[in-house]
């Protein structure tokens, strides 16, 4: 069945408007750095309608930076279970893919996936700001091309 | 009747507040970006922001008052598009002016900060309750110094109609200078009023997370946003109509005459906006009783002074 004019509506604002809400779980803080370098002026990155909320309620994707730890595990869980439906994780950082170079550490979990579903893997030590916006935009690709499929 | 239903669901109520809200909220947002050397967004974001917001799960908290929760953003909007409805578009006279409309218009965008106190107060978070208690805190603040600054043309005008008010000046354009500064503190009363950046302090993203909103999600928060920025354009219209009386014959140079007016008005606060830090709350309180406060005392003074030499 496909989409009626209302819901093909909500899909368009889903792609134009991603609203990210970062959290640390347990990183270095050099992936910190880069992702809020990456909301700086000099990448502006409202022009693809990004912004960033204080609160996981408006948020649509959680960035996350770091390896989980066991201190963080239930907060992580806690923040993603906040946030309403439809909603995307980001890994910023190996840390995060895979657990880096904290992997196997006696207070780490593992990268994110050890606890919550992640959408989007962002590997480097520490990633880029350029490639932050580039996961983002294909992840905004990838939904479009999803919501085709759905359609 | 079906003309009624035509001014509230479509011009100058619902729909056509909400365009125009919806263009506002672009070229605050784009000029802010253009200030800080960026591109900024295009210029569908705010309309993609309602559609998403409008798309998602609508979360009540667990503790919140259910039915509470949920009317507060409609009774904020509807409060919102109300005033509008007294507010002077295309020519001199609103749609339904009478004698003391501007009391009634001051009062009823005052409904909007109550209902985000209540919100941010029924949503039993706690930073939620830290941003009602600032809001209502604020509000204790720049009201005062809002509606002096408010009053004093219309002391000049003798009247308390805005209709009257506008009719006044545009006969007597030269006593606008006179009222120069109470431009300026409603200029900066309402920056609070609309809780922008020197006076955000109720959703202070960076310290309290989003203060009262920080519990309100999808549908109800578009709502709240969409009151927001209807309370942008209501304002700026009210200022412009009060401080900023230009007017033409024909209704549609006078439309014109309303979006250059309000555009004017609203590059002013973003200007405000840009070039500002959020404050503390003891420092606004200090800052709009001690400063803002007499300033209007003292316009009104002059006006009356004024008044009493004309008669
Ligand atoms: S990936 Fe590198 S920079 Fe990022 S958190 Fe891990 S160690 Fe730090």
């Amino acid at each position: 069945m496909s989409k009626n004019f209302f819901e093909k509506a909500v899909d368009w604002g889903r792609r134009k408007s991603p609203w990210i809400i970062h959290f640390n779980a347990g990183a270095c803080n050099g992936c910190d750095i880069e992702v809020v370098d990456a909301l700086t002026p000099r990448f502006d990155v409202e022009r693809l309608g990004l912004l960033q909320q204080g609160t996981p309620r408006h948020a649509d994707v959680l960035v996350c930076t770091g390896a989980v730890t066991l201190q963080t595990r239930d907060r992580l869980k806690q923040i993603y279970e906040q946030m309403p439906e439809p909603k995307f994780v980001l890994a910023v950082g190996s840390c995060a893919c895979t657990g880096g170079i904290f992997d196997g550490c006696y207070c780490v979990s593992g990268g994110i996936d050890s606890v919550i579903p992640v959408d989007a893997y962002i590997p480097g030590c520490a990633a880029r700001p350029e490639a932050i916006i580039d996961a983002v935009v294909k992840l905004l690709t990838a939904l479009e091309q999803s919501q085709k499929a759905a359609d | 009747m079906l003309m009624a239903l035509f001014n509230i669901v479509i011009f100058p109520g619902l729909l056509f507040l909400g365009i125009y809200a919806l263009f506002f909220a672009f070229l605050d947002r784009k000029l802010y970006a253009r200030l800080q050397n960026r591109v900024g967004p295009p210029w569908f974001q705010p309309l993609a922001d309602f559609c998403k917001l409008l798309g998602k799960e609508t979360i009540i908290p667990q503790g919140a008052d259910r039915r509470v929760f949920v009317s507060l953003p409609v009774f904020a909007l509807a409060a919102v598009t109300t005033a509008f409805i007294y507010v002077p578009i295309w020519s001199v006279n609103s749609l339904f002016p009478f004698e003391g409309d501007l009391i009634v218009v001051l009062y009823l965008l005052t409904i909007p900060t109550l209902c985000f106190f209540l919100g941010g107060w029924y949503s039993t978070s706690l930073y939620a309750t830290i941003g009602a208690v600032r809001a209502l805190t604020q509000l204790f603040s720049y009201e005062v110094p809002l509606f002096m600054a408010m009053l004093a043309p219309a002391i000049l005008a003798e009247t308390w109609s805005i209709s009257g008010i506008s009719a006044y000046y545009a006969e007597h354009p030269l006593y606008i200078l006179i009222n120069i500064p109470a431009f300026l503190v409603a200029m900066v009363a309402c920056q609070g009023k609309l809780e922008r950046v020197p006076f955000d302090l109720p959703e202070a993203e960076t310290e309290i997370v989003s203060g009262t909103f920080v519990e309100y999600s999808g549908r109800l928060f578009a709502i709240f946003k969409m009151a927001i920025d209807c309370e942008l354009v209501v304002v700026s219209a009210l200022i412009a109509a009060i401080f900023l009386p230009f007017h033409a014959a024909n209704p549609w140079l006078g439309f014109l005459y309303f979006i250059i007016k309000t555009v004017i008005i609203l590059i002013l606060l973003c200007l405000f906006r840009a070039s500002m830090a959020r404050v503390r709350i003891e420092q606004m309180l200090m800052f709009c009783w001690k400063i803002l406060t007499p300033l209007a005392i003292i316009q009104i003074i002059i006006n009356l002074l004024v008044r009493g030499a004309l008669a």
